[in-house]
């Protein structure tokens, strides 16, 4: 067989028993039956209930608080304020900037002053109304631009940026000197809401040897343990946490809010001796969790007259919130894909992450991607206009394959799938034919078509050390137990383990099951994000597994007389691979090993190979793969009214290796939608630092009656690192929908929306303004 | 105050201002009646009263008098599950499951009147129950393979 011939049998997925089968989760049944699975359903009968008091003013001195009368309503049994605090009063993710009760000072909307536990809620939020805060005001600054100037409010003593980083390829000024057309614009996004439909909620309870547990709807039971710890004032193996069912999660459940629910009911059930729990209302999560960062992005690009890019410059800022979250990674990804994916031989791009009053951004799907995608792919329509190109062929001119390099001259390898993911979504869109039909239609309901492209590195890169354990057992009956602090939150990512430990032992998926996320009973194991569960999770899956077929084989070999490199396991049976009458069944070689004391429990570990980019030159390998996808959407404008609807959506992405092809579709749509909201409708706005719109009543996410039509096409080329191939799925459906949505939009209109999201107001405004 | 819920009688006494979200929960130990807002946008607390959907956040619990109300814990068992639920499963349209339980009242909502529901109608019956993690096809596919099963086709 030629390698040619091999490789593309491995892409076809020949060979494989399990991988690229569209399987059921192994989670469905309690989900479907309405089990009680999730914090609030399992919580004690007699936990009593918290109340946090929030600033409500984005920026001033606390002068006072005054809790007499709310200490009086009866049923109240404790009021907390940061001097209650035994441990280190600090609640952050990354940088030391935010204390879980505010002391001297609120920096927005939103923070926690005094937390109240009573025995119901009614109580508890009777005695928060009865909280006096005094505060003096302080003046504050609201647009990360402004929050730049030097004479801008500062929102930190040590100033407002929280984080800067550039690249620097080429000479910018060569490259526009050779351009014959320069283009400059300006584009801006807002803060999204992630609208998990489960708020957030953790309880906790003390142990009797003095140690404490916290339940919780969260991505990262580490974390928690470690802000836990860190607040109470005791030794991390001192706080077990374990991982309640999550009812959606999207990045904010990875950062801080979920060290705040469980330290703030560790505290009162420090306090009173009783289990507390802490349940945001909608109201609350919506002005206290993380939201998407909303950017300013500032492009200039050089081009020359048949198309191809010779320049970019980009200045990419971020507003933070008032407290960084993971604002300073977010910044970091932005800054490495804020040219999109083409070639340009000359960059220079400088990133900033600012602090404001605004209430804080922090992690969320797509982390920094979908707005500078939003920017970068608007900005090459606009340059197709002005060339009097169609924008798709000046996409394939410049657009990344295997040799070429990226902003940072990483090398693009052979695992590219960006072409066939344009060709096949275009064709599948009907690019063509659709542009042709489009164009001069004068009616009021005009149609519009657009695209956008995308790379998205995949897992953390130089984000974080980016490894993974998972361990799994084999019990006596030969059931199979997959455990990790790695978590599910709605992905299926853990079931897509099981499903990777069965391909690598040869058993059928209906032996497995997944244990609860549990710092007990699992080993650190970095955050669960980055759509890192597949890719990074999987190979450590697969490594435990390896471990583990090693061990049955040999044991396996012993019972049959011969070598355990002439044995396979597979249909139940560890059988002799050139003599099939040589057989045992798996169960036998498991009752054996119990018997001879071989453990059947295994641990893999896997940590991605280092990414060489270095800040100082600006210059390396900033992701070890990468996901690649198209996205073409159909809009139908209203020119009257400026009303946009999306009849229909074709994506193409190059996943790598599909795993769970069901699964995997399941988070192509999911995500595709939730972006749709992001580019139509869904925008948090903050009037001087004050969340207007903190309800579902006024901040809108798509319905069902929102969706278009959609079609989905998978393309695969295997990545260097994730087991079989497999690349990140989990965030990049949510980074080209808006863009490719907008470039429908000014295709149907001629006018440009600059700005996120494509309201009715702003469309109108573009329409009237080139009239 | 005397009801049935999910073909059980009851008779509690409640308060005037109690919700009938939280009767279901507290008092009756439903679990699957979710709270999503509390102010009656996401739907994942809609429960079934005489055949028509509310939120049941939005209800007090003395307005659910005489009624009748299915919640998920009256729809289908581990071995028997409803034609619904089993699609659900089979699409993996139970993502973080949180908006599952008012999904599958939703649909079987919908199927009791309308066995043989249009794309459409699907689409109507459930818009007000948000979901954030399916982008709703994989939903919509499972409550109409689930009406073929219902409607006697086969599947």
């Amino acid at each position: 067989m030629t390698e040619a011939t091999l490789l593309q049998k491995l892409r076809e997925g020949e060979g494989f028993a399990l991988i690229g089968k569209r399987l059921q989760r192994l989670d469905a049944l309690g989900k479907v039956l309405g089990l009680p699975l999730y914090t609030s359903d399992i919580a004690p009968r007699d936990a009593l209930k918290i109340k946090v008091v929030r600033s409500t003013v984005p920026h001033a001195l606390i002068k006072g608080i005054d809790t007499e009368s709310a200490k009086k309503v009866p049923g109240v049994l404790a009021i907390l304020t940061a001097h209650d605090i035994p441990g280190i009063n600090e609640a952050y993710a990354l940088l030391p900037d935010r204390p879980l009760l505010a002391t001297a000072k609120v920096r927005c909307q939103g923070e926690a002053i005094a937390i109240i536990a009573a025995e119901d809620s009614e109580t508890a939020e009777e005695a928060g109304d009865k909280v006096r805060v005094e505060y003096e005001r302080l003046p504050a600054v609201t647009s990360p631009i402004e929050a730049m100037k030097p004479d801008a409010v500062r929102v930190h003593e040590g100033g407002n940026i929280a984080k800067y980083l550039k690249i620097r390829k080429g000479d910018v000024n060569e490259g526009f000197r050779q351009a014959d057309v320069t283009i400059e614009n300006t584009y801006k996004t807002q803060f999204q809401d992630p609208t998990a439909l489960e708020p957030e909620v953790g309880m906790a309870w003390l142990e009797k040897d003095g140690s404490v547990t916290c339940v919780g709807s969260m991505q990262t039971p580490y974390y928690v343990q470690t802000g836990v710890a860190r607040v109470l004032g005791i030794s991390p193996d001192k706080v077990r946490v374990i991982q309640a069912t999550t009812g959606g999660a999207f990045g904010p459940k990875s950062d801080e809010m979920p060290v705040d629910t469980c330290a703030m009911s560790a505290l009162v059930a420090r306090k009173t001796g009783r289990p507390a729990i802490l349940a945001y209302s909608r109201h609350e999560s919506m002005i206290a969790h993380t939201k998407r960062h909303p950017f300013v992005i500032m492009l200039k690009t050089g081009a020359t007259n048949d198309g191809r890019l010779t320049a970019s410059e980009a200045l990419v800022v971020s507003d933070t919130g008032a407290y960084a979250s993971l604002g300073p990674l977010v910044i970091i990804r932005a800054c490495f894909h804020a040219t999109g994916p083409y070639v340009i031989p000359h960059v220079k791009t400088d990133a900033y992450c600012m602090y404001t009053n605004n209430t804080m951004a922090g992690s969320f799907r797509g982390f920094g991607s979908p707005q500078v995608h939003f920017a970068a792919e608007s900005q090459m329509d606009e340059l197709a206009k002005k060339l009097d190109m169609d924008p798709l062929d000046l996409r394939m001119k410049n657009i990344l394959r295997p040799g070429t390099l990226t902003a940072t001259s990483q090398l693009v390898d052979e695992a590219c799938g960006l072409e066939e993911c344009a060709r096949r979504a275009t064709e599948a869109a009907e690019w063509h034919t659709r542009r042709r039909e489009f164009a001069g239609d004068r009616s009021t309901f005009r149609r519009g078509i657009g695209i956008a492209l995308m790379y998205h590195g995949n897992s953390l890169g130089p984000e974080g050390n980016d490894y993974a354990y998972v361990h799994v057992v084999i019990k006596p009956d030969t059931r199979v137990v997959v455990r990790t602090a790695l978590t599910e939150y709605g992905t299926g990512a853990i079931s897509g383990l099981a499903q990777i430990t069965a391909e690598t032992l040869g058993l059928p998926i209906d032996l497995f099951e997944l244990d609860r996320p549990d710092t007990a009973s699992c080993q650190e194991t970095g955050p669960t994000v980055a759509s890192r569960v597949i890719v990074i999770g999987g190979r450590a899956a697969q490594i435990a597994a390896q471990k583990l077929k090693h061990k049955i084989l040999i044991v396996g070999a012993d019972l049959l007389h011969c070598e355990a490199s002439s044995l396979t396991i597979k249909n139940g049976l560890v059988s002799h691979l050139q003599d099939e009458r040589r057989t045992v069944t798996f169960q036998k070689v498991v009752e054996e090993c119990y018997k001879r004391h071989v453990s059947l429990t295994e641990t893999g570990y896997y940590i991605a190979p280092k990414c060489d980019f270095e800040a100082e030159t600006s210059q390396g390998t900033t992701y070890q793969q990468y996901t690649y996808g198209a996205v073409v959407a159909e809009v139908q404008v209203d020119t009257e009214l400026g009303i946009v609807k999306p009849p229909r959506i074709t994506v193409a992405y190059d996943v790598g290796r599909a795993i769970n092809p069901l699964s995997l579709e399941g988070q192509i749509e999911g995500g595709t939608i939730q972006a749709l909201g992001y580019g139509l409708m869904e925008q948090l706005t903050h009037v001087d630092g004050v969340v207007a719109n903190p309800t579902l009543g006024d901040y809108y996410i798509p319905t069902s009656l929102d969706i278009p039509e959609m079609q989905t096409i998978i393309v695969e080329y295997p990545g260097a690192v994730g087991p079989f191939g497999a690349k990140a799925m989990g965030e990049p459906p949510v980074d080209l929908p808006a863009a490719a949505l907008a470039n429908a939009v000014a295709n149907a209109t001629g006018s440009r929306v600059f700005e996120l999201p494509l309201t009715a107001e702003k469309v109108l405004s573009a329409i009237r303004k080139a009239q | 105050m005397k009801f049935n819920v999910n073909g059980k009688d009851h008779a509690l006494v409640v308060g005037s201002t109690e919700r009938l979200l939280d009767v279901l929960r507290d008092r009756l130990n439903l679990k699957g009646v979710k709270e999503g807002c509390g102010t009656g946008d996401c739907g994942t607390c809609t429960v079934i009263m005489d055949g028509r959907l509310v939120n049941s956040c939005l209800i007090l619990a003395v307005q659910a008098r005489n009624r009748k109300i299915t919640t998920i814990e009256g729809v289908g068992t581990s071995e028997k599950p409803h034609p619904i639920q089993k699609t659900i499963m089979k699409y993996n349209a139970a993502q973080c499951g949180f908006c599952i339980p008012a999904m599958v009242l939703a649909g079987k909502n919908l199927l009791d009147h309308n066995p043989k529901p249009s794309r459409d109608e699907i689409k109507e019956a459930i818009s007000g129950v948000l979901c954030r993690c399916t982008g709703y096809y994989k939903l919509i596919e499972a409550i109409q393979d689930a009406a073929k099963e219902v409607s006697g086709v086969k599947v």
